[in-house]
């Protein structure tokens, strides 16, 4: 019910200030915190009892949502209203927006941000599969100063696993923009409305100039093996016009190629035919986007 | 004269802002968890990781270090020191194999959950602290989990003077003596054998019950000199004062329990009487200073709101007309542990089997009930009390029967229900009054039934499925002694103390404990009503023993039944008193029929010259009682009674419509409708208000929730993210009409409500599915309705 | 422990608190705010706690009273103007959209954020900004009838 004691809280101004404070303690001690919504839970469970609990929320720089001509980068501390809420993350970026204002509830929107998601990397989590759909790379800085950038399917290794190493922070996530014509898609289900994923769908693809598809990423949240790509569902999506006779085979392929567990909210079957028809759904849009739609 | 009448403002039947909610949307209200006491300590409690283990022993040293720790309690403690749970004020007049228990686990632990020491410490962190330094030694010993398997031979015991796990069983039909049974068991058997049209399927409900939003919370204050005060989240007080006179052995005149004024919703999860409120008066007792425990809803999901979860094995014969003839049921319930005082979990499914015959009008019933004992938490009463499960066993079948035989569900249903009332049902049950038949056509002037079915027809060409399902209920009004006392041994009356004061506002005291429903407003309204007065002239106690008549509790829908009976009662002795004195005073000879009270007078009638403000003529009896007739002495309080001779009902009848999607076979309810029978109506919003919250916690129920064991007996599903409640999100608006008819059993033909009213729901919406998917020949015989379970059935039928 | 300074429904509060002190019983208990409800363990999922900070509707229970410090917490305590009440406290009673009042302040309270971002909701907009929170007695039809009454009742003041 209640955290176990903390023998430290600090809220720095700047990261090297976070790193070094974060340094001063042994591996496991010392945790950021961002918006909370996870870490709380699990402070509170006692499943982690951090002895020194360092809050980014001073560090401006760590905040905002950039796009230029040839990226969109995403500090890490944004939180899911602000994604939610940004009519530019539209065509290639719309996922984010789909995903991010359907997280939790509108409390936890209003705290819970992109970085936290991606470094608490929970096995039934929206935006892990879509950062990985949309190629992302995390960008991260360690005590000391040395940066480093990894690619999203580097960075999430398994459920509450990821590549950013002690007194180590992500900063951001950085987003290529698409050559061409793009456009993504996520949707979920839930046993209630805008319940964490059961299973979550994520579909981001570009056209050439005939209207072909030249890439296709496709990132599924819920399964147990965490965020993923179903790659034989990409595979098949590749040079089609996203007419429903390809995307159907390709969610095909993505239901039987998938390792889909069974448990209170859905049998395997079902968590298979939920791949089928979220990925159809999902797969459409993200052809009606890239071709101009603004649904 | 007449605009006068005119100009009184109607309280029956009005929409009236409620006069609770002031305090409560602006955060006033008070609940146990916002009572502080100076010097307050704070109790955590441990409780038992495994759901079957001996205690070898318990290690408190650790968490006695910890500073700020003042004590731990364990059941070694109560067993020495407390009498045990198992006291006659807690037993049912039913015959069953009570298990003895304590107020912490002694020996063994029966339950994932099970209590087995208490921290007190100086704040709530530390408590928690401590709470985990508490070094419990388990021997794990064999976990039975399934009713039917705990039944049978050979399977592990749960409590050593319960051999064979048997809680309860019963015959509910044919008579009192086993060979009157045997008799009627043979002759059902013989119009199963004869019968056109026989459905038998196996029902199986899952666990799962209506949790309050507010946990449950004690704090008790013990002094020498003037005992025990505690304040509890209880729906009954002046019960609850009883059993910890009792148990805790505390002479009655230095017990007090106060149920707060405010209560975060009860649904009968706050009905029984628990252990902790003896773990918690017991340590205030010891240490001589005030203690409190909040309850976790980790807590709360572990250890009550748990009910339904029944097997029932249920034939239905009928004719190829479609009249009903018999109806046999053999239920198996689950009652976990057993271990929780008034109802002892089985008394829930013991009702459920006695509503089982529902509004039908059966020629014989064969109905009996066996409550097995297992390692899962003891069951906690839930609205539609018992009868969740029953009721959905029975509404499908009736569907059933209506598919075999050709005819539409609900003319089926209209054909077999009970015409003229009173009537007494098969398992012995009595309806006392209403019009089922009104209520039933009613409902369907909500529908165009040919038109649906035309509109079901053609979107089945496109590929598209809707459905409609009905079903209904007759649910208890109040609680009567007759029932009661077999049930409970204790009484059913109502009971209300009315003081006007000289001021000419009235203070009404009432020993029920109300959560949510809005008393002070609908007795205010009465009064008003009454009195001639207005609502706001009057204030409502309710909920502390010293200052209240005793009542049996908040339970069973006693309110607007028994309750606001008993206060009119009382208004109407005070008014005999009022008018005798008032036609003295006016010099003539006159009943109090001859008065009329009315926007804050006394008017005689006959002349209404001669009249007296409400004000003046009860400041005369009460501040200057002198020159009064003869044989009347000052002052105006009065305490009534009321007892319906009879248990009484309420009824209703819902249809809904849905349309499943067979690609994932996600169900969504296009409309819900009901029909009430609610008797005579005080406060129109809160009566809807009721009905709209009991049919979505039946929707969550029959969907969303449940409670989850694994093979270890380990529960799974403590906390809001495993254990899903219904948003918003989910849920359809409800569309209520009404055809009520006054109750004449109560002075103001009011029918109590709410109790039962989840019942009708997996019925209605099992029904609705089954509907709509009827091409594909589905049959759901089980809960919860899950899409991922529906789109199995439908890719089998699809073959 | 941290001395922290935060801003409850205008008023500054100094406190000396441990780190893990949540800020829910930094409201209830170090400033007797009890109109702030908990109604689950760790999950933060039931909405009972919802606060505003800095005007946003969030969890009180998933929040550290140091991580408020040097913020402004609104409650439903500061909802009123003196005996004013706000509209929508307003339209929960025209409308009954309460019973036993648990949930009341947390709904109060993300419905007072929620119309301020959505001032002419549908049914649908409001069944889903009310997703954080649960309710057990009212079946949410009252409630959502009420938080539509709160946005007339605002378009018309504003007017």
């Amino acid at each position: 019910m209640f955290p176990a004691n903390i023998e430290h809280y600090s809220r720095p101004a700047t990261i090297d200030e976070a790193l070094a404070t974060s340094a001063r303690f042994e591996d496991g001690e010392a945790m950021f915190i961002a918006g909370g919504q996870s870490l709380m839970q699990a402070m509170k469970s006692r499943m982690t009892r951090p002895r020194c609990l360092i809050d980014l929320q001073a560090i401006a720089e760590l905040r905002g949502i950039c796009p230029d001509a040839n990226a969109l980068s995403i500090g890490a501390m944004t939180r899911y209203a602000t994604i939610a809420a940004d009519e530019r993350l539209s065509g290639y970026f719309a996922a984010l927006r789909d995903a991010a204002s359907h997280v939790g509830d509108r409390q936890v929107r209003n705290r819970g941000t992109i970085g936290g998601s991606c470094c608490w990397n929970y096995v039934a989590s929206c935006m892990p599969a879509v950062v990985l759909a949309l190629g992302a790379e995390m960008q991260l800085r360690a005590a000391g100063g040395a940066s480093r950038a990894v690619a999203a399917e580097d960075f999430l290794i398994a459920p509450l696993e990821t590549a950013r190493a002690e007194h180590e922070i992500l900063l951001g996530l950085r987003f290529q923009a698409p050559a061409g014509r793009g456009g993504s898609a996520y949707q979920k289900w839930g046993l209630v409305k805008d319940a964490l994923p059961v299973v979550g769908v994520c579909v981001a693809v570009t056209l050439d100039a005939a209207g072909r598809c030249a890439s296709a990423r496709v990132g599924l949240a819920g399964l147990s093996a965490g965020a993923h790509r179903a790659t034989a569902a990409e595979q098949a999506l590749l040079g089609s016009t996203g007419d429903a006779a390809a995307i159907a085979k390709a969610f095909d392929a993505a239901a039987t190629a998938a390792d889909a567990q069974g448990d209170k909210w859905a049998d395997m079957a079902y968590r298979q035919n939920l791949i089928r028809t979220l990925g159809q759904a999902v797969a459409t849009s993200a052809f009606a986007r890239a071709a101009g739609s603004k649904e | 004269m007449e605009q006068q009448l005119k100009a009184n403002k109607q309280w029956m039947g009005a929409r009236m802002e409620r006069k609770e909610d002031l305090r409560l949307v602006t955060g006033q209200g008070k609940y146990l968890a916002d009572i502080v006491l100076p010097g307050m300590l704070h109790a955590v409690f441990v409780r038992s990781e495994y759901a079957h283990a001996k205690i070898l022993g318990i290690d408190t040293s650790a968490a006695l270090e910890l500073p700020g720790v003042i004590a731990v309690l364990t059941g070694e403690d109560f067993r020495t020191e407390v009498k045990s749970m198992r006291q006659p004020v807690l037993l049912p007049n039913l015959p069953a194999a009570y298990p003895e228990y304590y107020a912490l686990a002694v020996d063994k632990v029966k339950y994932h959950g099970d209590p087995v020491a208490v921290v007190i410490a100086r704040d709530k962190y530390t408590a928690e602290d401590a709470a985990e330094l508490v070094m419990v030694d388990y021997e794990e010993l064999p976990v039975i989990l399934d009713a039917e398997a705990a039944l049978e031979p050979g399977a592990p015991q749960v409590h050593d003077d319960q051999p064979g796990n048997e809680m309860f069983a019963m015959t509910f039909t044919g008579g009192a003596t086993e060979e009157e049974q045997r008799a009627n068991e043979a002759a059902v058997e013989q119009i199963f054998k004869t019968a056109d049209v026989v459905v038998s399927n196996r029902f199986r409900v899952h666990r799962t019950g209506i949790t309050p939003m507010e946990p449950r919370g004690v704090l008790c204050d013990w002094t020498m000199a003037d005992g025990l005060t505690a304040w509890i989240t209880t729906q009954r007080p002046h019960i609850d004062r009883l059993a910890l006179i009792d148990i805790l052995d505390i002479p009655g005149e230095k017990v007090r329990v106060i149920a707060p004024r405010d209560q975060g919703g009860g649904f009968g999860v706050k009905a029984p009487f628990f252990r902790e409120n003896v773990v918690i008066a017991h340590a205030a007792r010891k240490l001589g200073k005030p203690v409190r425990w909040i309850e976790s809803r980790y807590e709360s999901l572990m250890s009550v709101g748990q009910e339904r979860d029944q097997v029932n094995t249920l034939d239905v014969a009928a004719t190829k007309e479609g009249k009903l003839l018999a109806i046999r049921n053999r239920g198996v319930a689950n009652n976990g542990t057993g271990q929780t005082g008034v109802y002892w979990g089985f008394v829930m499914p013991f009702l459920g089997q006695v509503e089982m015959p529902n509004v039908y009008t059966w020629e014989k019933g064969d109905i009996k009930l066996r409550v097995a004992s297992t390692n899962k938490a003891c069951l906690t009463p839930s609205r539609a009390f018992g009868h969740f499960p029953t009721r959905f066993a029975v509404e499908r079948s009736i569907d059933m029967v209506a598919r075999k035989v050709g005819m539409e569900p609900a003319v089926l249903r209209r054909k077999n229900m009970v015409p003229q009332l009173p009537y007494t049902t098969v398992t012995g049950e009595y309806y006392d009054s209403g019009d089922f038949l009104k209520v039933w056509d009613n409902l369907l002037t909500h529908i165009d039934l040919p038109a649906f079915r035309r509109e079901q027809a053609a979107l089945r060409e496109q590929g598209r499925y809707i459905g409609i399902g009905f079903a209904c209920g007759a649910e208890l009004s109040g609680v009567a002694s007759e029932l009661l006392v077999p049930m409970e041994n204790q009484p059913g009356y109502g009971a209300a103390t009315v003081r006007v004061d000289p001021r000419g506002k009235v203070l009404i005291f009432g020993g029920d404990a109300p959560g949510g429903q809005g008393h002070e407003t609908t007795v205010a309204q009465v009064v008003a009503s009454t009195f001639g007065i207005d609502p706001k002239d009057s204030v409502v106690t309710t909920g502390d023993t010293g200052a209240t008549p005793f009542g049996a509790g908040t339970i069973g829908a006693r309110a607007g039944s028994y309750f606001v009976s008993a206060v009119h009662k009382a208004c109407a002795d005070l008014k005999e008193k009022i008018t005798h004195v008032l036609a003295h005073d006016l010099g003539i000879r006159a009943t109090v029929e001859e008065f009329s009270f009315i926007n804050g007078e006394v008017i005689y009638l006959r002349d209404p010259s001669k009249k007296k403000p409400f004000r003046e003529i009860v400041e005369r009896i009460i501040m200057f009682p002198v020159n009064l007739p003869e044989g009347e002495v000052g002052g105006l309080e009065a305490t009534a009674f009321f007892e319906a001779a009879k248990p009484m009902i309420c009824f209703n009848g819902d249809f809904c419509v849905v349309e499943v999607d067979i690609k994932t076979a996600e169900f969504k309810i296009k409309r819900w409708v009901t029909s009430e029978d609610v008797g005579n109506v005080i406060n129109q919003n809160i009566v809807d208000g009721q009905m709209h919250g009991a049919i979505v916690q039946g929707l969550s129920n029959a969907v969303y929730e449940e409670f989850i064991y694994n093979e270890q007996g380990q529960q799974l599903t403590a906390d809001f993210e495993n254990y899903k409640l219904a948003t918003a999100a989910d849920v359809p608006d409800i569309e209520l009409s009404y055809a009520s008819t006054p109750c004449p059993h109560t002075p103001l033909g009011t029918r109590g409500i709410g109790e039962g009213r989840p019942s009708s729901v997996p019925g209605a919406l099992s029904n609705a599915i089954c509907d709509a998917l009827a091409p594909f020949g589905i049959e759901i015989t089980e809960l919860p309705l899950r899409p991922s379970s529906l789109w199995t059935k439908i890719k089998a039928a699809q073959g | 422990m941290q001395t922290v300074t935060i801003k409850v429904n205008g008023e500054a509060f100094t406190e000396s608190v441990p780190p893990r002190l949540l800020l829910v019983d930094f409201l209830r208990e170090r400033l007797a705010l009890t109109g702030t409800h908990v109604g689950c363990t760790h999950e933060g999922v039931c909405g009972a706690c919802t606060v505003h900070l800095d005007g946003d509707a969030v969890k009180s229970c998933l929040m550290l009273a140091v991580q408020a410090d040097g913020h402004d917490i609104t409650t439903v305590e500061g909802l009123a103007k003196g005996e004013e009440l706000s509209a929508l406290q307003r339209a929960f009673r025209e409308e009954h959209g309460l019973q036993c009042g648990f949930c009341t302040p947390g709904i109060l309270m993300n419905m007072t954020d929620f119309l301020k971002h959505n001032p002419n909701p549908t049914d649908d907009e409001i069944r889903q900004g009310l997703i954080g929170n649960l309710c057990r007695c009212t079946g949410y039809v009252h409630i959502v009838r009420a938080v539509r009454t709160a946005a007339k009742m605002l378009a018309a003041e504003a007017r």
